[in-house]
């Protein structure tokens, strides 16, 4: 079948000092479909989007918007066309309520031109129904469940007369089933005649939800791939420009009998009493929802999260874990699942922020001074084996791709020589290949005994890696299994099941 | 092997020809700034600017710029955090008040007053950082509190008298020169400086501020103590203003009640103009050193040429909305980065 075309764009060229972002780029979307964009950090994904609406400004080249060219309208004219750019945080605002935020900008006025809060509530319940989301329009957004909250976001594009969509990775810290939901809802609004273009990292959902799929790579474009690459496999492949091989875990793996870490009916805020061990070499995956239990063991563990009762054992000694330096202190270490708000120093250099866990221990020499030689040999050294892109160890963390980003917080927790490394949803918003190479790293280290936590709700990656599940709701253990014939439905089912299953 | 592999990586700066030197210029603009603030003034009076005539008044201008220098870089550090410390002028002139007053009530040698005038401005700076960072009240109303308070103390010190403190015990610091050539207080500055340059760029504490500065939140993730970091930049501040008022009484040969005050808004210019951002994580000891030369350059340029002292506020305030243009121009080159 042939759709009616929305938008061309024709031999876009766009460079940013020496590097050229897009080359040549030819790309045409048509009406009423969801378009997917798919590629590594990095690729040109974005300087794309961004073209198209009109934030970046391409040094060649035009954009055909409806028919007609639109290259010379400013980002403020192309909304007026229907073109929307939806990314994940920018347009919500969390403490006014969903009538205000869909509202916002377009407010119902009455005769003195004052907020009329009656209609506008009224019409922002019309819009609800419309787009069959059931909330309560006078909620602040901040507590709606996270996929509503999303919801929200995209509503508030169409309200405004949005009639192209771009979506930036809107699925992301969501579950699976959230994320199906979200796709459902954004093919629903498809159905009416609204075009999307999707950018996601999640290749099995790209794959089932979208009409047509575009790789970006290395500035080049690759439309069309939906007919060739049908399997997840196959996009991955076509993503790196080059075999991917995914990492799993060694079949013939021997769990070691040394305990690393021994929990004893340790609890927090939001876990209840709970014991669990780590053993040396061993991968625990973590499950669990926020407020389940699990990210408050791991941040327990690193000393972010207050400790109310129990004991921690690591190597058999009890460890007093007040703050993350007593954490260092006994080589426990933590990735967090923010890296903006808690990885990354963006300001800062690599090779400064690779250093900064161990300034006062490894760095540390004479008269107090800090080693700035041997820091700049860590980064260096890191930068080579994690395979960092950057122009140089002195380039700002900023500068960098997300992927690289997230390398670099772990080139600094690696610094540390950690003996158990906690690692809170590492792949979150990361290119495949980064994703393998960061895995693949970690499953190298477990070689030499340090053992790790891996908290994630990406249940394919966990089965992947993991030698063993732990399973939490509602602040308790509901499950610890051998990764032994589990399938993502299994722990959907325990997870939910909510009753304590035997640890065998 | 790690030898071998370091090799590979390049460690220098980012950018390319124009792009780099643009961002050095950015960088270094206070140095820019002075270079052409020196070349207008000599234009516009060559008998007091060029400096083969008047080499003098080159001299003078780090004499001049010594007391507000040392208090700029103490305030410097908590901007560099994020933070800021309003309460210099108070700290600086409750110390220096307390020492005189003791000096000369119980005739006790000037170095021990002088070393008493420390640990009183410590002791302050001790006490601010303290509020902010365990009781986490918010910098810019705390020392504003504290200064406020300060004045006040020092006001019901010297009941709105100038007490004289004259004796050459107290005042060599001040007045003298060091071998008859380069004046103590320029070597004081230079001193303060230097320690500041190796604190901020060599030490884990400095880092500390670049970090906890930068992202304050992924700072106590790694593994640095937030708290005790603030703690150590308010207190650092407190120990500046101490010595300045050293280097201000000494120099005055009294302490009055408006002691220092007007120094109050040229030290957040001096800091802002050498490129500290007000954001925090951004800043360096050689470029806030600009900043305060530039200022006393311009401030006494415009003096000599005979303008009104308000002409001079005036000048003072357009050069601030320079600097923080420029700064706003240096985050936008970074982004693009």
């Amino acid at each position: 079948m042939e759709r009616e075309t929305i938008l061309e764009v024709r031999d876009v060229v766009k460079t940013f000092g020496a590097t050229r972002a897009l080359i040549d780029v030819n790309f045409s979307v048509g009406k009423g479909t969801i378009h997917s964009l798919v590629g590594r950090n990095g690729a040109g994904k974005s300087t794309l989007v961004n073209v198209i609406a009109g934030v970046i400004r391409p040094d060649r080249g035009s954009v055909v918007f409806g028919g007609s060219e639109i290259s010379g309208l400013s980002l403020k004219e192309r909304q007026k066309l229907g073109i929307r750019l939806v990314t994940q945080h920018a347009s919500i605002v969390p403490d006014l309520d969903v009538a205000e935020n869909i509202s916002m900008g377009l407010w119902a006025k009455n005769r003195l031109r004052m907020i009329d809060w009656k209609r506008m509530h009224e019409r922002a319940r019309e819009v609800m129904n419309e787009f069959g989301l059931d909330v309560d329009t006078r909620k602040s957004v901040r507590h709606l469940t996270p996929v509503d909250q999303r919801k929200v976001n995209i509503i508030r594009a169409l309200f405004g007369g949005g009639k192209f969509v771009i979506l930036d990775e809107p699925t992301t810290s969501l579950s699976s089933e959230d994320r199906d939901n979200l796709f459902k809802f954004v093919r629903e609004q498809a159905e009416k005649g609204i075009t999307f273009i999707l950018i996601s990292h999640y290749l099995d959902e790209i794959l089932r939800v979208s009409d047509e799929i575009t790789t970006v790579r290395d500035g080049l474009v690759f439309p069309n791939m939906k007919g060739d690459a049908d399997t997840h496999d196959k996009l991955a492949r076509v993503i790196a420009g080059e075999d991917v091989e995914l990492v799993t875990r060694d079949a013939d793996k021997t769990p070691s009998a040394d305990v690393l870490l021994e929990c004893e009916g340790v609890s927090a805020a939001f876990l209840k009493p709970t014991d669990t061990k780590v053993y040396r070499g061993e991968i625990v995956g973590y499950v669990g929802f926020p407020g389940s239990g699990a990210r408050e063991i791991c941040t327990m563990l690193y000393g972010l999260n207050k400790r109310q009762g129990g004991i921690v054992r690591v190597n058999g000694k009890a460890a007093e874990i007040r703050r993350v330096s007593d954490a260092l202190k006994h080589g426990i270490c933590y990735v967090p699942n923010d890296r903006h708000a808690d990885g990354i120093v963006g300001i800062m250099p690599i090779d400064e922020n690779i250093g900064l866990s161990i300034l006062r221990d490894k760095l540390r020499s004479l008269f107090g001074l800090l080693n700035l030689s041997k820091e700049r040999d860590i980064a260096a050294r890191s930068v080579e084996t994690l395979k960092i892109k950057a122009s140089s160890i002195k380039a700002l963390a900023n500068s960098l791709s997300g992927g690289n980003q997230q390398k670099v917080v772990l080139a600094k927790v690696l610094a540390c020589s950690p003996r158990l490394l906690i690692l809170d949803e590492p792949t979150i918003g990361i290119d495949i290949k980064s994703r393998e190479e960061i895995i693949g790293l970690i499953k190298d280290l477990t070689r030499e005994g340090m053992g790790v936590i891996y908290l994630t709700n990406d249940y394919d990656e966990l089965l992947r890696i993991a030698d063993r599940v732990v399973i939490f709701n509602d602040g308790q253990i509901v499950g610890d299994m051998e990764n032994k014939n589990l399938t993502p439905e299994t722990i959907i089912e325990i997870r939910d099941k909510n009753e304590r299953v035997a640890a065998e | 092997m790690s030898q071998a592999s370091t090799t590979n990586v390049k460690i220098e700066a980012p950018g390319l020809g124009g792009d780099r030197i643009a961002r050095k210029l950015i960088d270094n603009s206070v140095w820019v700034l002075l270079a052409l603030g020196i070349v207008i003034f000599m234009f516009l009076s060559p008998k007091y600017f060029n400096p083969f005539n008047n080499i003098q008044l080159y001299f003078n201008i780090p004499m001049q710029a010594s007391v507000m220098g040392v208090l700029t870089i103490g305030l410097a550090g908590t901007i560099l955090l994020g933070d800021i410390d309003l309460s210099c002028v108070g700290m600086m002139a409750v110390s220096s008040a307390t020492g005189v007053l003791i000096f000369k009530n119980f005739h006790i040698p000037g170095v021990m007053a002088f070393v008493i005038i420390i640990a009183v401005g410590t002791f302050l700076g001790f006490v601010n950082g303290l509020l902010i960072a365990k009781l986490k009240t918010v910098a810019l109303i705390e020392t504003l509190a504290m200064n406020t308070a300060l004045t006040g103390v020092v006001l019901a010190i010297t009941r709105g008298r100038t007490i004289t403190v004259s004796e050459p015990e107290y005042t060599w610091l001040g007045q003298s020169k060091a071998f008859g050539t380069v004046p103590y207080l320029v070597f004081i500055l230079m001193f303060v400086y230097i320690i500041m340059y190796v604190v901020w760029r060599k030490t884990a504490l400095g880092r500390s501020f670049y970090a906890v500065g930068g992202n304050a939140q992924c700072a106590r993730v790694s593994g640095i103590n937030v708290d005790r970091t603030r703690i150590a930049a308010f207190t650092i501040s407190g120990m500046c203003a101490g010595i300045a008022g050293i280097m201000l009484s000494s120099k005055m040969s009294s302490i009055n009640s408006v002691f220092g005050q007007t120094y109050g808004m040229d030290i957040i210019a001096a800091a802002v103009i050498g490129g500290t951002s007000l954001q925090g994580g951004i800043g360096k000891v050689s470029g806030i050193l600009g900043g305060v030369l530039l200022l006393n350059f311009i401030q006494v340029g415009l003096q000599v040429l005979g303008l009104d002292s308000y002409f001079v506020q005036m000048a003072t305030g357009l050069i601030i909305m320079l600097a923080v243009v420029i700064d706003s121009l240096r985050i936008r080159f970074q982004a693009r980065g």
